[in-house]
């Protein structure tokens, strides 16, 4: 088992105080997909942040696929990361005056250096693998959410990373939009990615999860297999969260 | 009661709007004189360029013309369509050489270009400066750079709390004192010059605006796909800022073309200063009305033309109607 990302004790703070990852440590291993709950503003978010360089640490370190991220790192090591570890947001942030072949091949050519055959030609393997492969010379303004966040993971997996980082994927979208993209990342997991995800879809942790992290006000309270997790949770604070969330 | 009162206003209206367009019509084709006009149509187009060559300055309005009737009205697709960035941008390199020669062409000095010709050159030549300029300055007042930031802050407000007219006298006035004995700007140039450091603060407002408005999401975006600050300006941020900054530099460029008019203070001899000298001949005396009501045609006309490019240019911009 190879250790894909070990953060040791990460603080970040936002306001004098008020620590937003109160000392955060964990390993998350090859092939392994761990989603991360808890309460809003519990530090979740801000946490898989830091494993691509978009939060800086006020101290702490993390190793990213053998790449140091501390306090003091440089942009350079950062480019280094983003290149290997993709990010799906909640708003799924495309590009909205590009074409949705355009959005999933300018990675590939500009970072990556592809030539734009390749590139275009991997970016419809991808909206295939996604189920929307029509959609490819549309913008992304005329697509539905759920179509979108599709497209923003198939974006991601264009530049064929090792880890894939969700920061909410589905919590933007309609209620009857939730199944397609979860059923794309059940797909992925399948696959054997690597995926640290951050949601509130318990359904989705019961079922795709090989551990379940419980985080409230900047610190880790719990991390189990997510059958005890759900069935029998050590903590008192994650058992009062699963029973506001039932 | 009131409605009696209403009718007989209304006619009342109509009649006196009736009468005074029946005496402007009546006055534009029997009572105005426009040999002072028609016989100077050339001096009007071209200034006073040598006869010979007058046809390179009429290619160069000609060019225009058309470039803009196969913008507007040619193929929505295909080559023509597709090269028309190119052939707009070769247009101002290549205005400049057929009005001053050289390269094959006879030289001819800036004192004698004029007309139409010279609004022409002015507007985009200040217009052309000014754009890079100002998008520089809008980044600048986005930098994290302490310097960069007071600095183009400095200068922005600076420039906007200056009249134009003043900027282009201390353009005329002052450049030449900062420059060594012997080396000389000609007087369009120098005016170009003042023209666009003045714009390019109003461009650099309205572009901030544009950055503005993209969100920081973008720019994170682009970053997590691992492109570089830079490719991230270049490929997401300023494509779409330029999209919403698009209506006000539309009315920047026609505030510059119309604004080219202060140049005839300066005794160049643009479409004001060409008029100007008109009426001050004696064979025109008095012929105010016809000079200036062309004039505004003309400026109408092209300031019509910049505002239907800048409109269609929208259209185009925008993925989603443009595909329609």
């Amino acid at each position: 088992m190879t250790i894909a990302i070990r953060a040791t004790d990460l603080v970040k703070s936002y306001s004098p105080g008020l620590n937003a990852l109160d000392g955060v440590s964990l390993e998350v291993t090859t092939g392994e997909v761990l989603v991360v709950m808890g309460p809003s503003g519990s530090g979740k978010s801000t946490l898989i942040r830091t494993f691509n360089g978009l939060e800086t640490l006020d101290s702490g370190s993390l190793d990213v696929l053998g790449v140091r991220l501390d306090a003091a790192h440089e942009e350079r090591q950062v480019r280094a990361i983003r290149e290997r570890v993709g990010m799906v947001f909640q708003q799924f942030n495309l590009f909205p005056h590009l074409s949705i072949l355009d959005n999933i091949s300018l990675a590939p050519i500009k970072v990556q250096k592809r030539a734009k055959a390749a590139a275009e030609q991997l970016a419809i393997e991808l909206l295939d693998q996604m189920g929307i492969r029509e959609q490819a010379h549309k913008y992304p303004a005329q697509l539905s959410g759920g179509q979108q966040q599709r497209v923003a993971i198939a974006r991601a997996l264009a530049l064929d990373p090792e880890v894939m980082l969700f920061d909410e994927p589905t919590s933007a979208l309609d209620p009857e939009r939730v199944k397609e993209v979860l059923d794309a990342m059940r797909q992925l997991a399948k696959g054997g990615m690597t995926m640290v995800v951050v949601t509130h879809e318990l359904g989705f942790a019961r079922e795709v999860a090989d551990r379940v992290m419980f985080m409230d006000q900047g610190r880790v309270i719990e991390t189990s297999d997510p059958q005890s997790f759900f069935s029998n949770a050590k903590e008192e604070r994650s058992r009062r969260f699963l029973s506001q969330m039932m | 009661m009131n409605r009696w009162l209403d009718r007989w206003l209304t006619l009342m209206l109509l009649a006196l709007l009736g009468w005074a367009g029946w005496s402007c019509l009546h006055w534009l084709w029997h009572g105005a004189d426009w040999t002072v006009v028609v016989t100077n149509l050339p001096l009007y187009a071209v200034g006073s360029y040598p006869d010979a060559e007058r046809w390179r300055p009429l290619l160069c309005i000609v060019a225009v013309v058309v470039l803009i009737v196969i913008t507007l009205l040619g193929p929505r697709h295909g080559g023509w369509r597709r090269s028309l960035p190119l052939l707009w941008s070769a247009m101002a390199p290549l205005g400049i050489w057929l009005l001053a020669g050289g390269l094959g062409l006879s030289p001819v000095g800036t004192q004698s270009w004029g007309g139409f010709s010279l609004t022409l050159l002015l507007t985009a030549g200040s217009g052309l400066l000014a754009l890079p300029l100002g998008v520089l300055l809008a980044l600048g007042r986005r930098s994290d750079l302490p310097v960069l930031r007071g600095g183009s802050t400095a200068y922005i407000e600076l420039m906007r709390a200056i009249p134009l007219i003043a900027v282009l006298f201390f353009g005329q006035l002052l450049i030449p004192l900062f420059l060594p004995p012997g080396v000389e700007i000609n007087r369009v140039l120098r005016a170009v010059v003042a023209f666009a450091l003045f714009a390019a603060a109003y461009i650099a407002e309205d572009v901030r605006g544009g950055l503005q408005a993209i969100p920081p999401t973008q720019r994170e975006a682009a970053a997590v796909l691992g492109l570089s600050p830079w490719q991230s300006l270049q490929l997401v941020v300023l494509p779409q800022a330029f999209r919403v900054a698009l209506p006000s530099l539309t009315n920047q460029a026609v505030g510059l073309l119309q604004n080219t008019s202060l140049m005839a203070i300066l005794g160049l001899v643009e479409l004001l200063g060409i008029s100007r000298s008109l009426l001050a001949n004696p064979a025109f005396i008095g012929r105010y009305l016809e000079v200036y009501i062309w004039l505004a045609a003309v400026y109408w006309l092209a300031c019509t033309a910049m505002a239907l490019l800048a409109r269609h240019l929208e259209i185009q911009l925008d993925p989603v109607r443009s595909a329609r």
